[in-house]
């Protein structure tokens, strides 16, 4: 009985300390996508990483992707408990912009390693990708070695894309055909329509159909054959280089305007362009970090494609442009 | 004592109404903010849209049709079976399907249908075709489960007399049987017809592009990628309209065969002949459901086991998942069981079209879809109070939503015949509340009680919606942890992880219909 009021007696006391160190702790509260603070993504590294120096707390949330960050923060406005959004990509920016809610982040990449200079005074990049259709060599020995000689062999190889109302790479094949086809894309994708297999919701269902031979490519990310390479040691897995050029996914991180902790979330977006935190993005998100550095980039990684050059449309062309273009994508797939 | 009943009844729907209304009105008033579209009268006239409904109707009636049919003969086969060996096994089975995450389910359908599976179909797969063996898996063992006690209310001297009369196999199905079912399968019907029209992922990604989209699709299109709460709304009150009409069909068809009182309740012996082809009945069914089943268990024991398993967080999500089903079950039984006492109770006094639409009422929230009701209510919370708390709280409220329409099934033919049969008696012994669900309900209705509350929280279980929708900061459950691993290419992991969950819901569900239902049990 003894040790057992003992033992109470401890672990309420320990427990007082918790709640006493914590409350004099900062918290810092991040929004970002699941799959970055999932077990297998980078969160659990960057919240060690950055707990280790910054004398607090990271509060990682995940929500479902950059879109649903996007709608969360708008809202909850002003009441919003949010100090740093992380997970948008380009093709949200000029939205987000739009509304308001982020402060200027008054930092500059220190040596970027994105194809084109950065500009930006709301948002900085952590980390970027380029899509791309994956195949296995051994059982496709040709691939096409352009978008265009994907789409105009109708003899060729069969694919599984992604909605793009519905997944990041979806929409971003969407404005890569657009941008290499321009006002011709309706019929660039009338063509290629009888050859995709299926259209799936997000990104794990094609690869994961992919994985079980239901095609010969999947819409993906040059990077993710890396993944192959050095966690299964597989190099069956290639993504198909187009001449025309890879169309680009920039992620970025901002500052929310009514954020009560602005010098700490401007050291997380600080620590987040150091070499602390980027060179864990390349084995955990599975995309190119956003600064060069000397052991930032497994080796692993210069077997991959040259994805040069790189393509992206500006972002108030695809904000304006967006949902006309998914609904045109919908009639022609829909005949 | 109708008022007694009618008065926990109306608490149950007014919070129904609340839980599904108030969030609608959150996001229409949220619509009428500036920088906000406002309703588009005129959403009819657009060509795209009305494609969707069409397409949504016919693929959850033709997955309605093959998944009931044969789960009446299905269920019958077991039925007239009562001593085949590995029964019990077999039934615990047909609970699985159900829990299986969608991309889970396209998986594991890809590897018995894909063109590398064991039985190929090729490109025909995506379409139509995958639609309906997906759906059908899902649903054929469920309309098995849920018909199947309909047989245990034959009172024994209908078969006898059948006998006498020499009736043949089609006569005894038409006289005895079928007047059974028309109470249920028009319920189960409805039931299953929800869960088709609703379905996402499998639509999506098994029916080959955007030519398979339906409503559900749609207005996670305008809530999510076009953020235009207004048309989320009108989708979503069309969807439920859309399933009232088909509901008020139901109901035409539905009858409530007499209540007789009859003790004796047993089992047909059948002629050799039939009997193999009862079993190869059940053996057709178990292989359609086995299948996909073994094929994931496959690839778990391929996967790599012990470094899953070793994980502490999977373990942390394994006690998260049992919290929220075992919550969420309790919940949507309770609210359930008053609401059946109220219909109950409507019927014996002969108004059995009000006590239909009390269980419609129960049903019909199923349609309405939680990512309306949840971006809802967080709309009408977030202002007030600190989301993050509620997490849990509104994780286990909409999934005990949404096991309603299941308690309804389950525990609702029984219920009224319970009712129909002893109300007078109890009334003349003055048996009521806690006495009468003591003495008298509770041994009577434990069985369905038990079906209920197993199949609500291993689908409360399976559930992965709510919670990816408010973001948390506590650890997954089982169903998101598959997500994750698979977003993060580890496909061997997550089918561990999924061969876990199911496992775990065999558990739960024989616990629980063992432990509740009692081990008479052993006989359904």
């Amino acid at each position: 009985m003894k040790s057992v009021l003992s033992c109470t007696g401890t672990l309420l006391v320990s427990l007082l300390f918790c709640f006493g160190l914590q409350a004099a702790t900062p918290n810092l509260v991040v929004y970002t996508y699941d799959s970055f603070t999932s077990d297998w993504g980078p969160g659990p590294k960057v919240k060690a990483a950055f707990e280790a120096q910054c004398l607090c707390t990271l509060e990682l949330v995940g929500l479902s992707d950059g879109v649903a960050m996007l709608n969360r923060i708008k809202l909850e406005g002003d009441n919003s408990r949010a100090d740093i959004l992380l997970g948008l990509d380009t093709n949200l920016t000029a939205e987000a912009r739009s509304s308001g809610l982020f402060a200027r982040h008054d930092l500059s990449l220190p040596v970027s390693a994105l194809p084109d200079p950065w500009q930006d005074d709301l948002f900085l990049p952590y980390d970027f990708g380029y899509f791309a259709f994956v195949y296995n060599k051994e059982k496709l020995a040709n691939p096409p070695t352009s978008l265009r000689q994907l789409v105009e062999n109708s003899n060729g190889p069969t694919l599984l894309i992604q909605d793009p109302r519905t997944s990041t790479p979806g929409l971003g094949l969407l404005l890569w055909m657009k941008k290499v086809f321009g006002e011709g894309s309706d019929r660039a994708w009338a063509q290629l329509s009888p050859r995709i297999v299926t259209v799936s919701k997000g990104w794990s269902e094609a690869y994961g159909l992919f994985l079980k031979g239901e095609a010969d490519m999947v819409l993906s990310y040059t990077t993710s054959p890396a993944y192959h390479l050095i966690a299964e040691q597989d190099s069956r897995f290639a993504a198909a280089h187009f001449a025309e050029g890879h169309y680009q996914q920039i992620e970025v991180a901002g500052m929310v305007r009514t954020s009560q902790q602005k010098q700490l979330a401007r050291a997380f977006l600080e620590f987040m362009i150091s070499e602390d935190f980027q060179k864990i993005i390349p084995t955990t998100n599975w995309m190119y970090p956003a600064i060069t550095g000397a052991d930032v980039v497994p080796a692993e990684f210069s077997q991959l494609i040259d994805p040069s050059p790189a393509l992206l449309l500006d972002e108030t062309i695809v904000a304006r442009q967006r949902k006309g273009w998914v609904d045109d994508w919908l009639e022609v797939m829909s005949r | 004592m109708t008022m007694s009943r009618a008065m926990p009844a109306s608490l149950v729907l007014a919070i129904l109404a609340l839980l599904v209304l108030s969030p609608m009105a959150g996001l229409l008033h949220l619509s009428a903010l500036p920088g906000y579209e406002a309703v588009d009268p005129r959403f009819w006239e657009n060509a795209y849209l009305r494609r969707v409904v069409f397409f949504s109707l016919w693929q959850a009636l033709l997955s309605t049709l093959l998944s009931v049919l044969p789960a009446i003969l299905v269920a019958r086969a077991f039925a007239m079976q009562p001593q085949l060996p590995l029964r019990r096994l077999l039934l615990g089975l047909f609970a699985l399907p159900l829990v299986v995450p969608a991309v889970v389910v396209v998986m594991a359908v890809v590897s018995v249908y894909g063109s590398n599976g064991w039985l190929p179909l090729g490109r025909s797969l995506y379409g139509i075709n995958g639609i309906l063996l997906a759906h059908v898996f899902f649903n054929l063992p469920l309309a098995v489960r849920l018909l199947l006690p309909q047989w245990q209310a034959i009172p024994q001297h209908h078969w006898q007399l059948g006998e006498q009369l020499g009736m043949n196999t089609w006569q005894r199905f038409r006289f005895i049987e079928w007047p059974m079912l028309r109470e249920s399968v028009p319920g189960v019907s409805l039931l299953i017809f929800m869960l088709c029209l609703t379905s996402f992922a499998v639509v999506l990604t098994l029916g080959g592009g955007p030519r398979s989209t339906t409503v559900e699709v749609a207005i996670y299109q305008s809530l999510r990628f076009d953020f235009d709460p207004a048309q989320a709304v009108v989708l979503a009150l069309l969807q439920l309209g859309l399933c009232m009409l088909v509901a008020m069909l139901t109901l035409k068809l539905q009858r409530m065969p007499a209540v007789e009182i009859a003790l004796s309740i047993a089992y047909r012996h059948r002629a050799l002949r039939l009997r193999w082809f009862d079993l190869g009945i059940i053996l057709l069914a178990t292989l359609y459901v086995g299948m996909p089943l073994t094929s994931l268990l496959i690839d778990a024991l391929r996967g790599p086991l012990g470094q899953t398993l070793g994980d502490l967080r999977l373990w942390q999500a394994l006690a998260n998942t049992l919290f929220i089903g075992l919550s969420a079950a309790l919940l949507s039984v309770t609210a359930g069981w008053f609401l059946l006492q109220y219909s109950a109770s409507l019927a014996e006094q002969g108004h059995s079209r009000r006590a239909r639409l009390v269980d419609l009422a129960g049903s019909i929230v199923y349609v309405v879809p939680p990512l309306v009701i949840g971006t809802g209510m967080f709309v009408l919370l977030a202002p007030h109070v600190d989301v993050f708390d509620w997490v849990y709280p509104i994780v286990i409220a909409i999934n005990a939503l949404m096991g309603l329409p299941f308690v309804i099934r389950c525990l609702g033919p029984a219920m009224r015949q319970n009712h129909a049969r002893y109300h007078r008696l109890c009334q003349a012994l003055a048996l009521r509340g806690w006495h009468r669900f003591r003495h008298l309900e509770w041994p009577l209705l434990r069985r369905p009680l038990g079906l209920a509350i197993a199949l609500v929280a291993v689908l409360a279980m399976g559930d992965l919606g709510v919670i990816a929708l408010f973001g948390s900061t506590q650890s997954a459950t089982l169903a998101l942890m598959i997500y994750q691993q698979l977003g993060a290419y580890l496909v061997a992991q997550a089918s561990v992880t999924a061969v876990l969950l199911l496992l775990l819901c065999l558990g739960v569900f024989a616990l629980l219909e063992r432990c509740i239902g009692g081990s008479r049990d052993a006989k359904n």
